[in-house]
């Protein structure tokens, strides 16, 4: 049992996701626990490339094939513990990540997604030109404690504060944490539409996240 | 005129055009715009969604019909530009969200930013036109930031100037302003007097909003340069000549567009490839692997027999320090001797794309200025070997006291306009560099400045347009 957490683990290190999902396949054939799986080997594997990464010994590829392959495995093994009644455990935080509506650029976003991912978040990525009633709604069905809203363009950073608006505007802008990034943005746009939190980097937005959670 | 160094063999541009044809025929792109998808489907080709699948024939007969070179016009025809053959044209930085000041602290772009950096580019000796986007207003309502900006290009200089790219409308917006300008639709589908910058979305796309706006410029014959940005390792492979082929099928399938909707439409092949740093992810343009890519988009677009554009005061530095004056230079030196016809972000350019400063720009101008007579080379006229004078002076003597040094020097020698060529004792007085040189040169120019007059009764159509639509 603890060899296939120990294949699981290395193989979310290695980015593999086709053993992942061959070894994740394994713990439901053979009736394992599936959140000793989740525990032991994939949080266990990504805490080591999230190491690596804050040593500066991994690269960006290596950081995100790790998440993919996180990915691959929660796909497998969370309707397994759903299945069984079972919880998960605990995850530092859930984020609900997207591109504002009208912007399709999203590699920004892609890494930040990749770097929660690799700090022990639950990341829910709804993709490019995201609407905010959309992130809302995910939010919600998810119990999200961030919302996370990407712009890359001066004439779609308006998506964000349409974001905060529609939150107020439904009495839920207490609910949620909104978070503002990408390339034309700043603090003080943040502050100006009242966001909680900007970075300019992905490994800002992670830190930024643990500070904000805390309080 | 300077020989123009190639890093790519004749081999190795035409197995990059190999992998294109390859790409483009089995893989396809992209199209986010139903009007661009009627055109390739009314060319006959496969059309399956967005994806459009292209033909080698296709290809190579639509980028044939693109003219090696072109003018495009000025309102003072003194500063007509020929873009293409050995000609250069240097240009402000475009599209930048963030002023960096002399402090290396960060604010928001504003209106006055935009008139300000035209000013500085309608002053330069070195900058041949005044740009596009040299700032974005964040100041002023998107709906009519473009009409704003174009104004302000017009009013304040009288050197070619670009066009909004924002879509369809926008585009509509910037021809009818330069009919007004010119005299009419017709004068300037004759004289080209607009240039537009039109990105891919890499990988393989294109989106609704470009692509509008290069049809809309198309079919009133102004002039588009079609760009790709290739991150390697992020929006593109980790692999050089991959990357190369991957910009140019996105290249090249902009130009077929453009020629299918108005066969001669002058058009730029535009590159400004780099890669991702795989720390951060961010872009990084301040690098060898950027300034490699500088030479092949010349040598694919001279292969393809039309202008390019490349290159730039390029660099990653969040201030002028050194480390944005050897970037840059790496960079613009790279455009200008390899033989790129247009360079945008030619001045002000401080941290990938992210923003301007005002003190960069001076600096900039300056490198622009050093390449401009480097590229000159040697002259090899009778004054310019000058035996008569070697003769006269002989063994020992000098040449300060020789008619020929007091007439020549001002041709053989530029006079620097920003460097510091004092001895350590005058320097020393204030020990300014560069960056604070910068700082009071680009206030003194700005407070000199005359802007060229404009016609009163074309001003006015101007102001008239631009309120019916705010």
């Amino acid at each position: 049992m603890s060899e296939l957490f120990a294949e699981l683990k290395q193989a979310v290190i290695d980015g593999d996701e086709d053993i992942v999902s061959e070894s994740s396949q394994k713990v439901i054939d053979q009736g394992i626990n599936p959140v000793d799986a989740v525990q032991l080997g994939l949080i266990k594997g990504i805490e080591v490339i999230g190491e690596a990464w804050k040593a500066g010994e991994a690269f960006l590829p290596d950081v995100m094939m790790s998440a993919e392959a996180m990915k691959v495995g929660l796909g497998l093994l969370e309707p397994e513990i759903a299945k069984l009644g079972m919880s998960e455990g605990e995850s530092k935080g859930k984020i609900v990540l997207g591109t504002v509506e009208g912007d399709i650029h999203d590699i920004g976003k892609n890494i930040t997604g990749a770097m929660f991912t690799a700090a022990g978040y639950k990341v829910f990525d709804l993709g490019t030109n995201i609407k905010a009633e959309d992130f809302v709604s995910k939010a919600q069905e998810v119990g999200a404690d961030i919302i996370g809203a990407s712009a890359l363009l001066t004439t779609t950073m308006v998506g964000q504060k349409q974001l905060v608006d529609y939150l107020k505007e439904h009495n839920l802008r207490d609910k949620f944490k909104v978070f503002v990034g990408g390339g034309p943005t700043s603090q003080l746009w943040a502050e100006e539409i009242g966001a909680d939190g900007w970075a300019e980097t992905a490994d800002e937005a992670v830190e930024l996240a643990g500070r904000i959670l805390a309080r | 005129m300077l020989l123009k160094y190639d890093v790519l063999t004749q081999e190795q541009v035409k197995l990059i055009h190999d992998e294109t044809m390859k790409i483009l025929e089995e893989i396809g792109m992209d199209f986010e715009y139903e009007p661009a998808l009627e055109v390739f489907r009314a060319e006959g080709l496969k059309v399956e969604g967005n994806r459009v699948h292209f033909t080698r024939e296709f290809i190579e007969a639509k980028v044939k019909l693109a003219p090696s070179q072109f003018t495009l016009h000025a309102r003072n025809p003194e500063h007509n530009l020929v873009c293409g053959g050995d000609n250069i044209i240097y240009m402000p930085g475009y599209g930048a969200p963030f002023i960096h000041d002399v402090n290396g602290n960060r604010r928001k772009t504003t209106m006055q930013d935009y008139d300000n950096f035209v000013k500085l580019a309608g002053a330069s000796k070195n900058l041949h036109m005044t740009g596009g986007t040299v700032a974005e207003p964040q100041d002023i309502p998107d709906e009519i930031r473009h009409v704003k900006m174009l104004y302000s290009s017009i009013k304040n200089s009288d050197k070619c100037f670009m066009g909004s790219a924002e879509g369809r409308e926008r585009a509509e917006d910037s021809i009818e302003i330069a009919s007004i300008l010119f005299g009419g639709k017709d004068v300037i589908k004759e004289k080209p007097v607009l240039v537009s910058l039109i990105n891919s979305l890499t990988p393989l796309k294109y989106d609704e909003r470009m692509l509008g706006a290069m049809m809309a410029y198309a079919k009133a014959g102004q002039a588009v340069v079609i760009a790709s940005l290739v991150m390697a390792g992020s929006t593109g492979p980790a692999a050089l000549a991959g990357t190369l082929a991957l910009q140019n099928a996105e290249v090249l399938a902009g130009i077929a567009l453009a020629q299918s909707v108005n066969p001669g439409t002058p058009v730029v092949y535009g590159s400004t490839s780099a890669l991702s740093d795989m720390h951060s992810g961010g872009l990084s343009i301040g690098s060898p692997e950027c300034a490699l890519f500088i030479s092949p988009s010349a040598q694919l677009a001279r292969f393809y027999g039309v202008p390019s554009r490349s290159g730039g005061g390029l660099n990653d530095s969040k201030i002028v320090d050194a480390q944005a004056g050897y970037e840059s230079m790496m960079t613009l030196m790279a455009a200008s001797g390899t033989g790129i016809n247009f360079v945008l972000h030619t001045a002000g350019i401080l941290q990938y794309f992210m923003a301007m400063s005002y003190e960069k720009f001076m600096m900039d101008d300056e490198m622009a200025g050093m390449l401009l007579h480097y590229m000159k080379g040697f002259t090899f006229d009778e004054e310019g070997m000058a035996y008569d004078v070697i003769a006269k002076v002989g063994p020992g003597g000098h040449y300060l006291t020789q008619k020929h040094t007091r007439k020549n020097h001002k041709r053989e020698f530029r006079t620097v306009q920003l460097s510091d060529r004092s001895a350590f004792e005058s320097w020393s007085k204030e020990k300014l560099d560069t960056n604070q040189r910068a700082n009071r040169k680009w206030q003194d120019v700005l407070a000199n400045y005359v802007p060229p007059a404009l016609d009163e009764t074309i001003n006015q159509k101007l102001l008239d347009y631009i309120a019916k639509k705010a």
